[in-house]
């Protein structure tokens, strides 16, 4: 009877992953064919989620459903050019400051190389020459920033057109998704009808609170880092904090770039201070306390619910074959994959239970 | 002609639209719930097909949500036992409002059936929007299934 049980969960375990593996390649082949315009997809939809319940809303207030999509799209673009207005001003002003810096930096980097080098090759007798190190790797990260912005400005037409298609899209997901996915969903047979629904609704409440758990993470700790940036005199504290918030969106290995990131910058300031380099280790590391003591348990526990081995890989995997985009999909990808094996595991598995309980009747 | 076949084309949905708001009016599960609101909730609700002696679900499938008969007939079974036959206007399967963990029992369309689904994703999206309404909806939900569970309980008595 246990061996039959075990054969039956190895059978079901089987037949779900090749449905399941069947279900992961056509998904695989849509991101392949819509990777052209993949990233206004993904802003829409994020907005889609966002504005879904405001719009929703103004419907059942008795507003007309197109105009009540053009009114929040409309206020969302005013205040998002304000804000770019207020932002954008200040954050190339002190990318300015920080091209004026950079020389200033490398050649204190360099210094402190060349002394620590000296230091190694005096204590081991080891002949190290760090700094030719160093200036190998500038060249080489100077000639792929030339590459990547002759690179950007080629396709600069193609991404301004993402940026047009990325209103257009909005409106038709606002007004025509939920149809859209119904129609889809209506394609599936009677007996899948409520595992599919299931599935969807699992994975897309989940991505939802995950979404919105990240956005508000990054946000809350770009203005936690701004202001600690501020108060400790670090030079650039806006551009500086809303690259941590940035960065902190790529898990465990975000948050030690933006500390070198800022370590670079405080090595360039004039006079140097020593101090400034712990205090904004300290802020960086205050700003992860809060993250993971408050924000995390308030806003994306239980969103997703992965082991740190299977995130790192994740985004290693992801990040070399999608590149950033990659990096930032991996986990929301790797929670909907397991939800959709979990739950095609236990439908397969049930039936095959069901299918062997009626036959054993039958033989009876 | 062109106005013939849309006005057909339109008001044939919304017809059957009504026939699906007034069937659930009726229900104790929209019971001080506004026509307005329930007009809304049904554009979002799905309707399904099956065909006689097709099953709709068996128990221990997992559930997406409540199901109205529009149309045709359905068998409720449980262990081979008949529980109970539903007609036009009859619903099943609120369980799965509540918890979508396991359907308690099998359900097989006696006649050609058509289903109208009401889905717990639906109705949680509208809980958010009008919590007012949302929280009379979840009190009929608790005392339909209140009742359910006192006509079992008194069934097991019953038998013993």
């Amino acid at each position: 009877m246990i061996q039959a049980n075990i054969q039956e969960a190895s059978h079901s375990y089987l037949y779900t992953f090749k449905v399941f593996i069947t279900i992961i390649a056509i998904c695989l082949a849509c991101f392949y064919l819509l990777s052209p315009i993949l990233v206004p997809i993904i802003i829409s939809l994020s907005l889609y989620a966002l504005l879904t319940p405001v719009t929703q809303y103004l419907v059942r207030k008795n507003c007309n459903h197109s105009l009540a999509i053009v009114f929040v799209l409309l206020v969302l673009l005013m205040l998002s050019f304000i804000a770019l207005g207020y932002i954008l001003p200040r954050v190339f002003d002190q990318l300015l400051l920080l091209q004026t810096k950079l020389p200033a930096i490398m050649t204190l980097v360099e210094n402190y190389l060349t002394l620590g080098s000296k230091k190694i090759t005096d204590l081991f007798g080891v002949e190290l020459d760090m700094s030719e190190i160093f200036i190998s790797l500038v060249s080489q990260s100077t000639s792929l920033g030339n590459t990547i912005i002759i690179g950007t400005s080629d396709k600069l037409i193609s991404i301004m057109i993402s940026v047009l298609l990325i209103p257009f899209m909005t409106y038709f997901m606002l007004k025509d998704f939920r149809s859209l996915r119904n129609n889809l969903m209506n394609c599936l047979p009677n007996s899948s009808f409520e595992l599919g629904w299931l599935i969807y609704y699992r994975v897309s409440s989940q991505l939802q609170i995950y979404t919105r758990g990240v956005l508000i993470q990054a946000m809350i700790m770009a203005i936690i880092t701004t202001i600690g940036f501020s108060l400790i005199g670090i030079e650039i504290p806006v551009l500086l904090g809303v690259m941590t918030g940035l960065l902190n969106l790529v898990p465990y290995v975000g948050p030690l770039i933006s500390i070198i990131i800022a370590s670079v910058v405080v090595l360039g300031m004039s006079p140097f201070d020593p101090s400034l380099l712990y205090l904004g280790m300290l802020v960086i590391v205050t700003g992860q306390i809060i993250d993971n003591t408050i924000v995390i348990p308030a806003f994306i526990a239980n969103a997703v619910d992965l082991h740190p081995i299977l995130v790192i890989l994740g985004i290693i995997i992801f990040g070399n074959i999608f590149g950033m985009v990659g990096i930032i999909l991996a986990i929301p990808a790797i929670a909907a994959a397991k939800i959709l094996f979990t739950n095609l595991y236990s439908d397969i598995y049930n039936s095959s239970q069901r299918y062997s309980l009626t036959s054993s009747n039958t033989h009876e | 002609m062109r106005h013939f076949f849309w006005s057909n084309f339109f008001s044939r949905t919304n017809n059957e639209q009504e026939k699906i708001a007034e069937y659930w009016l009726k229900t104790p599960l929209f019971k001080g719930i506004p026509e307005a609101q329930l007009k809304h909730l049904v554009k979002n609700m799905h309707l399904r097909q099956f065909s006689s002696n097709e099953t709709i679900f068996f128990q221990g499938d997992q559930g997406a949500g409540a199901i109205l008969i529009l149309q045709g007939s359905v068998k409720v079974m449980a262990k081979q036992v008949e529980l109970a036959t539903l007609v036009e206007g009859d619903f099943f399967g609120e369980i799965a409002l509540a918890e979508t963990d396991k359907r308690t029992a099998d359900a097989i369309a006696t006649t050609q059936t058509r289903l109208v689904f009401f889905l717990k994703q639906d109705l949680e999206e509208w809980v958010e929007l009008e919590p007012q309404y949302g929280a009379i909806f979840l009190k009929n939900l608790a005392q339909t299934l209140a009742l359910r569970l006192l006509k079992a309980n008194n069934l097991l008595a019953q038998k013993k």
